[in-house]
């Protein structure tokens, strides 16, 4: 019988056409409606991108932003490049800010409780039952009270004024107020504001708990300042803190000292500074002497186990490289003295000369209307002895961020009539009787004033998303007092009483503009800035100084500090920011307790096992995850999850640590004392898990992440540490540091003379340097043929703290679903981009912790592309590794192949609305970027370069018939990142900054062992040598 | 016995790829090529008889990488006063006043993996017909093209040294 030949191809092409049969022959699926415009808005073509500027209002930093809306709908923020603060980067909060929008548990419109249960209602009876209940209270001189948030301009006198009209009283509360920063500065400089710290001048910066790359104060303007000073390679940065937070991890020096010791720290360092006459002379000399007599380093290292050398040490060095600049009033340091710290660090930056160097009054930030946690707390007690008939609530959320003793959640319960006009059911909201949502900043007009001289508008960058019938909340207000008859000249409506209060700022800075024209321009750059001279201080008086006791039965001082990804609790909503790895344990969607590694010994516990913590307040079960970079006698907790309402992504997701309070103020400026327990922390039976993104923080020789001294940089002998490769070193000589090695398997393929290159062959890259060992140039060298580009990437590890800003930049960008913490349980994050995070040596003193940004390193001789067997990922001709997802089958082999770990797989349909995988629900999937597919189940992703922001910058150059120009086209990670770490270019143009930076004296290419090649190019940290 | 099972699966493969096929012919031949339309808009006569342009109504081709279906308000331009007696007029109009919008069908289809850009294509210098086929002949339009990647690489292919505009064969221009 003859061979029936029937080979696999020949089955698949069977089954091909059977399957392609029977699919033409069932019904059609209906065609898709093309909808057009009724009549065309103006200006606004279908897939055009628009960019609206505005202000970010996800924390009251206030940081400049241009939101990118396609087709009507938004689908990305950026930073401003031309705000006067921010200059163009934008935190991860910042650019989560979309998924709050686009939140499917935001509100649907108003809603009445009845009997327990939320009732949907118009808007016409919702603000009839209002009117009823705010003029009733206003006309029987019962109180009325409006909490906001953060609101500096328009709101805030609106508020002001609708609660006068009614005869209450209106209050602007943050969690995170700084309370007595401004208080001290008050005491100490007769200013009680917050100023301004330049951290771009300062030469030695010594941080007491003041986490300011993270959550303090103005995080990305802070961060860009500080590159700013990494650039000069000479500034010091020193961290005292009892907990190495992400800024202390960017510090050169930590001083681990005892919780509630930064104060005497502070004076210790200006005790030295003064008796040794090191810093400038200042009249006050012999009475500030006085005051800090008592701080002798030998007793300072008594009270703070700091030891005395360090500490005259530090003092030498802030003094020496003047200007230099303290900082302190974090939120972990808050204590029932911070006013104290922070009065002591103003004596410190006093006597070293720093004020109106780098402490000046010129661009305060504007926190000046925020009322106190003291404050609160009075309308706390009105509200629980029946004197508030009525409370509006707005931007605010008491009920989650204030601790139970507090009582606000059973104050609520004493108010009679509650309405709220949050856009999300947070803690507070749900206390309340009515909701009247309000829009999002991004959909909504408003200005604030953020820093003095910045006046900021906001401007709907979309209309409201049809699925939350929302309003403005000044509307509300606005016809909240008319409905409730108030006295007053209420304005027609919010845009008109924003308009108004602008007059006097057009009268101001209109510059002969009539008032529409200065209003557009206003507009369109998201503001005005105004220059401000700085307001002259002096030294008007030194306070008492206290340390705080902290109080309780416990071993261990209880840390509570602000989450770099939810603020003060207000990002737990967002998907992105809960699957974001927080940048000191990279762990996501839960909370910890960070305990050191010899605590964790004698309590007989490993990462991940279930602790109790317990204070005098109460008790919450939380897993450990042992960081070396915390005291011994320390047990420190993030702030901001454990909700019990808030929408989907935040609710019962880890614990709220503000449970273990016990009450405890600063009676100075009323500030809520964060740092006052101590804690019992045993071993318990169960708990949530900690999930990992990275659980190694260890590099294991590989070398990824890599360091140079300052001095060889200085000296300019860089360019030949690590970069040649010395004769007789090879595979498994000792001593080779593995960058150096040859690689074993890289000899370039040899082809017979008849060779031609495969049809398949999209790439054109014959690279020049056919070596065995590893490389020393970027390759921008050998033929792409006729390529005009070679993109590639520098990142700079000088600047890159770690922030995380670029991760949910990528996502935002790129579709990347958000898998949720039982897929990154298994290691299945869609992440193209991760931080990773290298602690080389974390222990007081000089440590040495290194952040490594790491996505796709589009090598030119990519080990994935050679194992595809579909050519679903090869090599374009300008650089770039390319992904194709149509093409791809699934068989992750080069993801195997990768060394860098950098492709991910989708294993189920994230982006199938059936599916309970499924990532965004309605209407989160207005956000997706229609220029970037959305990837299917069993399809390999990772990191393209925003291709798509290449072939459109490239398409602008071509319309204009001109090259590209360099910076033109930036990708997501690149445009974010607050410190420009990463720079994004053109390798084939010489004076591109990519390419000057790619051959710079710091490059280093991560595995470079391999001889992958990679296009994107590292610039090694520079660290100070030990003896600086 | 597993030549038997491969015989019955051949055969019923081609019994349904002839079903597939003669629905196909059916559907495609003839005056009906194309879909029902809410509105029957004649492209042979606007673009054909009248001589309009397609960029008139289709403006964003040239701007955009989508080429727009005209806003409502951009066909009223004419027909507010031009034959206004019709009845298909008179269905636009009422669409118009009633503030709707026509529910066109499509008739062009990418994947979403597909990302087609028409002002790169139509700055290049191509006709529109080049891709839609003779559009100001047709009364209901129709897919033309095929609109397989083959069809698009051909061109591309045939176009590589252009020397103005110079086509790539890079897959990631269109799939990214």
């Amino acid at each position: 019988m003859s061979e029936f030949v029937f080979n696999r191809r020949d089955f698949l092409k069977l089954v091909g056409v059977g399957v392609a049969g029977a699919a033409a022959g069932c019904a059609k699926p209906p065609a898709d409606k093309l909808i057009p415009y009724l009549v065309a808005p103006e200006d606004i073509l279908p897939g055009v991108p628009y960019w609206y500027a505005s202000t970010c209002r996800e924390c009251p930093a206030g940081c400049g932003v241009l939101i990118k809306a396609r087709e009507g709908r938004v689908i990305k923020i950026e930073g401003q490049p031309e705000h006067p603060l921010s200059h163009g980067g934008l935190c991860s909060r910042g650019q989560a800010a979309l998924q709050g929008l686009y939140d499917p548990d935001r509100v649907r419109g108003p809603l009445v409780k009845e009997s327990g249960a939320w009732k949907p209602l118009s808007w016409d009876d919702a603000l009839k039952l209002a009117g009823e209940k705010l003029s009733a209270a206003a006309q029987s001189k019962q109180g009325v009270a409006i909490v906001t948030g953060h609101e500096t301009a328009s709101l805030a006198a609106l508020a002001k004024s609708v609660a006068a009209a009614a005869g209450g009283s209106a209050l602007a509360w943050e969690p995170f107020g700084h309370e007595s920063l401004r208080e001290a500065n008050r005491r100490t400089f007769g200013q009680a504001q917050v100023p301004f710290h330049d951290f771009a001048k300062a030469g030695t910066t010594v941080t007491f708990g003041a986490d300011f790359l993270e959550t303090w104060l103005s995080p990305v303007r802070q961060a860009r300042d500080y590159a700013a000073m990494r650039a000069r390679h000479d500034g010091f940065v020193i961290a005292v803190e009892p907990r190495l937070s992400l800024t202390g991890a960017n510090a050169d020096q930590w001083v681990a000292v005892r919780p509630g010791g930064e104060m005497a720290v502070a004076l210790g360092m200006a005790r030295v500074i003064l008796s040794g006459n090191l810093g400038p002379a200042v009249s006050e000399h012999a009475a500030l002497l006085d005051a800090v007599s008592g701080f002798t380093p030998e007793v300072v290292e008594r009270d703070t186990d700091v030891p005395a050398d360090t500490l005259r040490e530090m003092a030498q060095r802030f003094a020496k490289s003047r200007p230099s600049l303290a900082v302190a009033g974090g939120i972990s340091t808050q204590s029932e003295h911070s006013v104290a710290l922070i009065a002591a660090v103003n004596l410190l930056n006093y006597v070293a000369g720093n004020l109106g160097q780098t402490v000046r009054f010129d661009r305060t930030l504007n926190l000046d209307g925020l009322a106190s946690f003291g404050d609160l707390q009075s309308l706390i007690h009105s509200m629980a002895d029946g004197k508030v008939a009525v409370l509006i609530t707005h931007g605010a959320n008491p009920a989650y961020a204030t601790p139970a003793w507090a009582g606000f959640g059973a104050a609520l319960e004493k108010v009679p009539f509650r309405i709220s006009l949050s856009s999300t059911l947070d803690e507070t909201a749900a206390g309340t009787d009515l909701i009247l949502p309000s829009l999002h900043a991004i959909e909504s007009l408003g200005d604030a004033e953020t820093a003095r001289g910045v006046h900021a508008l906001l401007q709907p960058a979309m209309q409201r998303v049809p699925a939350f019938d929302a309003r403005p909340a000044g509307d509300t207000l606005l016809a909240l007092a008319k409905a409730a008859n108030l006295k007053g000249a209420w304005a027609a409506d919010w845009t008109s009483h924003v308009k108004a209060q602008w007059k006097p700022l057009h009268q101001r800075l209109g510059a002969g503009r009539d008032f529409d024209t200065f209003w557009n321009d206003a507009i369109r750059n998201g503001g005005v800035w105004e220059d401000v001279a700085a307001t002259p201080v002096r030294w008007t008086g030194t306070p008492a100084f206290a340390t705080p006791q902290l109080k309780g039965a416990g071993d261990l001082a209880l840390v509570l500090y602000a989450s770099p990804n939810f603020y003060d609790g207000r990002g737990a909503n967002k998907a992105w920011l809960q699957e974001l790895p927080d940048p000191t344990s990279k762990a996501v969607w839960g909370t910890w307790a960070e305990i050191h590694p010899e605590t964790a010994a004698k309590l007989g516990v490993a990462n991940g096992d279930a602790l109790k913590v317990e204070t005098e307040a109460g008790s919450v079960n939380l897993p450990a995850y042992v960081y070396p970079g915390i005291r011994k006698d320390v047990v420190a907790i993030p702030l901001g999850q454990g909700h019990s309402a808030y929408g989907r992504y935040a609710k019962d997701r880890g614990v709220n640590a503000l449970s273990l309070l016990s009450p405890a103020e600063d009676g100075a400026s009323g500030a809520l004392a964060y740092l006052s327990a101590k804690a019992r922390v045993t071993k318990a039976a169960k708990a949530m898990d900690l999930v990992l993104a990275q659980p190694l923080k260890d590099q294991r020789d590989r070398e990824l992440a890599q360091v140079i001294p300052v001095a060889a940089l200085l000296a300019g002998t860089a360019s030949q540490e690590g970069m040649k490769v010395e004769a007789g070193t090879g595979p498994g000589t000792p001593g080779t540091p593995p960058q150096l090695r040859p690689g074993l398997n890289t000899e370039p393929m040899k082809h017979g003379a008849d060779y031609q290159t495969p049809a398949h062959a999209v790439t054109a890259y014959e690279p020049d340097e056919k070596v065995r060992t590893p490389r020393a140039i970027p390759v921008d060298s050998g033929s792409y043929k006729h390529a005009k580009h070679r993109w590639a990437m520098a990142i700079d590890l000088a600047s890159c703290t770690g922030c995380s800003a670029c991760v949910v930049a990528c996502y935002a960008e790129n579709n990347i679903p958000a898998v949720g913490p039982e897929m990154m349980k298994r290691g299945r994050e869609m992440a193209w981009i991760r931080i990773e995070r290298y602690e080389e040596k974390v222990a007081p003193g000089r440590h040495d912790v290194r952040h490594l940004p790491m996505m796709c390193q589009h090598c030119g001789d990519a080990p994935c592309e050679t194992v595809c067997p579909v050519y679903a990922t090869y090599h374009n001709p300008e650089g770039l590794n390319a992904q194709i997802y149509n093409r791809c089958v699934g068989t992750r082999y080069c993801s195997n192949n990768c060394p860098y770990k950098v492709r991910a797989f989708n294993w189920f349909d994230y982006s199938a609305p059936e599916k309970a995988t499924f990532s965004f629900p309605e209407p989160l999937n207005w956000q997706l970027n229609p220029d970037v597919t959305v990837r299917s189940k069993g399809v390999m992703e990772k990191c393209t370069m925003c291709v798509q922001r290449i072939l459109e910058g490239k398409g602008n150059a071509k319309d204009e018939n001109r090259a590209v120009r360099d910076g033109e086209i930036n990708t997501a990670c690149a445009q974010s990142c607050p410190t420009q770490a990463i720079v994004f270019g053109d390798l084939m143009d010489p004076e591109s900054r990519v390419s000057k930076a790619s051959h710079g004296e710091r490059r280093y290419w991560a595995l470079n062992e391999l001889n992958t090649k990679p296009g994107v190019t590292y610039l090694k940290k520079p660290v100070a040598s030990e003896t600086t | 016995m597993k030549k038997a099972l491969l015989v019955l699966l051949i055969a019923t493969t081609c019994a349904a790829a002839t079903v597939a096929f003669t629905q196909s012919f059916t559907m495609q031949s003839g005056e009906t090529r194309g879909p029902k339309q809410p509105i029957n808009f004649p492209h042979n006569l606007h673009a054909g008889k009248l001589g309009i342009n397609c960029l008139y109504c289709h403006y964003g081709a040239e701007k955009s990488p989508i080429a727009n279906i005209p806003p409502v308000s951009t066909c009223m331009g004419c027909h507010k006063l031009a034959v206004t007696d019709r009845p298909e007029i008179q269905k636009l109009t009422g669409y118009f006043e009633r503030g709707e919008q026509i529910p066109w069908v499509e008739v062009y289809r990418l994947p979403d993996y597909v990302k087609f850009n028409h002002k790169r294509h139509v700055r290049a210098g191509f006709a529109c017909q080049q891709c839609h086929g003779p559009v100001q002949a047709m009364a209901v339009v129709y897919q033309y093209p095929p609109l397989k990647m083959g069809w698009c690489v051909t061109c591309h292919r045939q176009n590589l040294d252009n020397p103005d505009h110079p086509a790539t064969m890079d897959c990631l221009v269109c799939h990214h």
